[in-house]
């Protein structure tokens, strides 16, 4: 009953926008000192391309485990916040956690548990990796990296720029529900049906905030498309003196040689055990 | 030099018959400081951005004429081109800042246009505009008035010889206000830079601008030196801009015969010493102070803490322990720079925040365990910006709303009441969004008083209008002190809380440090010097002739200030 009634709170109450906010701005800026976020992402997205794509094609025991405690020790390296972790514990385990937790204690046979614990990891390796990629580098390296790969340039500057105004959006957003919650009148909400339609009239509120929060928007990106003219940003998109420029502050490092290599011994090594065992 | 030439510019917006600009025939020289003046929607805006080339290029529609800006004709050069002659600052300058730290901003334009020292120029504009070690900031970190300079540092990374600001310090405080202009006037003085301001406070052009224009239904009226432009007092009023106060009175005493044709009006507070010299000053017979009895409270803060949680390291404490008393009937002004914990104690109030420590009784009862829903029929906020209240498809509707969701019998009587009295009834069915900003205003006031709330409070209802708008908000204010019965306004309108505040509240990095009705206040130079509000002019004025003066509005300054 307790978890119910925090339940239907939480939606506008615990779980504010203010929160998420911080918590975005956290995972996108609040790391930038971290020893991920010092490599060249360039290397990055080469061993993002390993860890992502690899242990879907490999069955063994020993190498995904490897694998997984990799990206573990790199989501620990890259301090990623705290919502990205729950948000992807949960993901975890409603996708084919909750299957392997059942089969543990429903007797199910040391085949079905090591098959299940497979794809877990499987899915835990290659989510944890984007985490520490995604999270662990700042929006703007990333896409600089993107774009040395030859990802059109308005894809990684959209990446950028999301992050420059998704706080913004935020703010805005959380003030169109606080009007909503000043004048709204919600249900009474102290019996168990109250609950649920409370729990109704708060989406029904957060979907209503969709359309001034649209308006407001476009009455903003007014100045800034200009803004973005001014500032020569098509002019840039077609020269390629410009891209040059950019790319010219990426640089691959001893760490980020040192990162790849023991990241390779590590791998090897499982690999090694393997075979061995 | 000129370095600004137009000649027979005539300009009307696609889908639009009416030209909106008729006509224009004008030289500015180079290194001038030129402000712009003029009635809402008579075309300076739509006439700055015909400067850079937005118009026609950017912006199409009907164009005749031609501008020439620094020797080239706008018609036959690019926007990227003039972008490097022409810098422009919008009014809502947040928008215009499109990269997340300050020196990626900064650089951002120069990296663009393909310029090897990209860098250099950035860390070079950002120390003209005085944000040298805020480099690698985030843009969240810095103020209003950080970020303002940081879009002009934007613009001076290109090394434009114009730079054109839209209204610059409509949302600032008077201490980042003077900071923007004394960074304008190092880049005109020491740069040489041609700086064009679209202006409303006189009392800076006074201070800080060499030629005025006043611009009328889309023509130029005439372009002026300064002091001859603001001392042609009928001409300005007539045209809602309000000269300042000194030339005012100056203007007024003229009138009344005390005041000889001969002498030219005075525009500054240095120049109305001399004038005003042989005036004396005379106490106002004391007034009958209202009996303090034991006034019944309506909100109490008691130890109330909060702190904000911070991207990075400590969270942010706005307020630690304060305690705040507010009674019924009460008319508070809540003043303090940017920052200073305003919106927040007015969020904490209705109930948006929660404070993480300490209690508010709101009627002697906690709000602590209440929702924000049930308060709304006590007390009510409306926001700063007025566009976040409107949550319906039209005025009428979003007026409406908190009555008909509470199904008030006759509520559709109370809000063609309500737009009758704030004069939106042609308007009901327009979206608020695109209302004018005095419109905006009203109509989000209209929505605040529409459960009749005992107590209401208004976060900065005159930001960001034209002085004539503001004029007309502070009249609707002043009407409304009888239907409302507590009211708590956050303002940095100094005007607007000596003409209508009864106590004034003074807030400092989340203290109240003063406390009283506006000669407690303004009186005390300890508190106006540290907390850097700022009294209107002819306080000043007052107080430069005689120490014991305190004057707050022109009417005052003339009854005490006689001959003999």
């Amino acid at each position: 009953m307790k978890m119910k009634k925090k339940l239907s709170e939480n939606i506008l109450d615990k779980f504010s926008i203010d929160f998420l906010r911080t918590q975005v701005l956290k995972n996108a800026y609040g790391n930038d000192d971290t020893v991920i976020a010092a490599l060249d992402p360039r290397i990055l997205i080469v061993w993002y391309l390993f860890m992502g794509l690899v242990p879907w094609f490999v069955n063994n025991l020993w190498f995904l485990m490897a694998c997984f405690i990799l990206v573990l020790v790199t989501t620990k390296l890259a301090r990623v916040a705290g919502l990205v972790l729950l948000l992807f514990v949960i993901g975890v385990f409603t996708q084919t956690g909750y299957l392997l937790v059942v089969s543990l204690f429903f007797g199910g046979n040391a085949s079905t548990v090591v098959s299940l614990l497979i794809l877990t990891l499987k899915v835990a390796t290659c989510s944890l990796a984007s985490i520490t990629v995604f999270s662990g580098l700042d929006p703007d390296r990333l896409s600089n990296g993107l774009m040395w790969y030859g990802c059109p340039e308005r894809l990684s500057f959209s990446i950028s720029y999301a992050y420059r105004v998704l706080p913004m959006l935020m703010g805005e957003f959380q003030n169109i529900l606080l009007s909503f919650r000043m004048r709204g009148n919600p249900p009474e909400h102290e019996t168990f049906a109250g609950k649920v339609k409370y729990l109704f009239y708060q989406v029904k509120v957060i979907m209503h905030a969709f359309y001034p929060l649209m308006l407001n928007t476009a009455k903003r990106s007014r100045t800034t498309v200009e803004a973005l003219e001014i500032k020569g940003y098509r002019y840039a998109a077609v020269n390629k003196a410009v891209k040059k420029m950019k790319f010219s502050t990426l640089k691959v490092t001893y760490n980020d040689l040192l990162f790849l290599a023991v990241s390779f011994l590590w791998i090897s090594l499982s690999v090694l055990a393997s075979t061995l065992a | 030099m000129n370095i600004i030439e137009i000649e027979n510019l005539t300009y009307s917006y696609p889908a639009s018959k009416k030209p909106i600009l008729k006509n224009i025939n004008l030289q500015v020289e180079k290194g001038d400081f030129l402000a712009v003046i003029g009635n809402n929607g008579c075309g300076k805006s739509t006439f700055c951005k015909t400067l850079n080339g937005l118009i026609p290029h950017f912006i199409t529609g009907d164009f005749e004429g031609s501008v020439t800006v620094d020797g080239l004709n706008t018609l036959e050069s690019d926007v990227g081109t003039l972008a490097c002659k022409a810098g422009y600052v919008y009014q809502d300058f947040e928008n215009q800042i499109v990269r997340p730290t300050v020196l990626d901003d900064a650089s951002y334009a120069c990296l663009n246009y393909a310029m090897e020292d990209y860098k250099e120029r950035g860390r070079e504009a950002l120390s003209l505009c005085s944000l040298e070690g805020r480099e690698d900031d985030y843009i969240w970190q810095l103020s209003g008035g950080q970020t303002h300079l940081l879009a002009l540092a934007g613009a001076v990374s290109l090394r434009p010889d114009i730079l054109i600001l839209d209204e610059p310090i409509a949302q600032l405080d008077p201490s980042h206000a003077d900071r923007i202009y004394n960074v304008l006037r190092e880049l005109n003085e020491k740069h040489g830079k041609t700086i064009i301001v679209i202006e409303h406070h006189t009392e800076y052009i006074a201070d800080y601008c060499k030629h005025v224009m006043l611009m009328k239904d889309g023509s130029i009226a005439w372009k002026l030196p300064t002091d001859e432009a603001l001392r042609r007092v009928d001409e300005l009023q007539s045209c809602n801009i309000f000269p300042p106060q000194v030339t005012v009175a100056a203007h007024r005493m003229e009138q009344e015969g005390r005041f000889s044709k001969e002498q030219t009006l005075p525009t500054t507070v240095e120049e109305g010493k001399t004038v005003f010299k042989s005036l004396r000053y005379h106490l106002p017979f004391p007034c009958k102070k209202p009996a303090k009895g034991k006034r019944e409270p309506v909100v109490e803060f008691k130890d109330v803490s909060i702190a904000y949680r911070s991207v990075k390291g400590e969270d942010r404490v706005i307020f630690d322990r304060l305690n705040l008393e507010i009674h019924r009937g009460e008319k508070i002004a809540l003043i303090g720079s940017n920052g200073a914990g305003k919106s927040t104690l007015m969020k904490l109030m209705v109930g948006l925040l929660k404070p993480g420590d300490g209690d508010i009784m709101l009627d002697g009862e906690s709000i602590r365990r209440k929702k924000t829903e049930s308060l709304s029929k006590k007390i009510s906020l409306v926001y700063q910006n007025p566009e976040e209240m409107f949550i319906k498809d039209s005025i009428q509707a979003d007026i409406a709303y908190a009555m008909q969701v509470r199904n008030i019998d006759n509520y559709k009587e109370r809000t063609n009441e309500l737009l009758a009295r704030f004069n939106l009834t042609e308007l009901k069915n327009r979206d608020g969004r695109l209302l004018s900003g005095g419109q905006m205003r009203r109509a989000s006031l209209a929505i605040g008083i529409a459960l009749n709330p005992g107590i209401l409070l208004l976060d900065e209802p005159t930001a960001n209008l034209d002085i004539a708008t503001r004029k007309e908000i502070m009249r609707t204010l002043n009407d409304m002190k009888e239907v409302t019965e507590t009211v708590m306004i956050a303002t940095h309108d100094m005007q607007l809380v000596c003409e209508w505040a009864e106590r004034i509240v003074v807030l400092c990095q989340g203290k109240v440090v003063a406390d009283g009705t506006r000669d407690e206040i303004f009186g005390r130079r300890d508190i106006v010097e540290t907390v850097g509000i700022r009294p209107p002019e002819i306080f000043y004025m007052g107080q430069a002739l005689n120490k014991k003066a305190l004057c707050y509005t022109v009417d005052e300054f003339l009854e005490r200030f006689k001959e003999v």
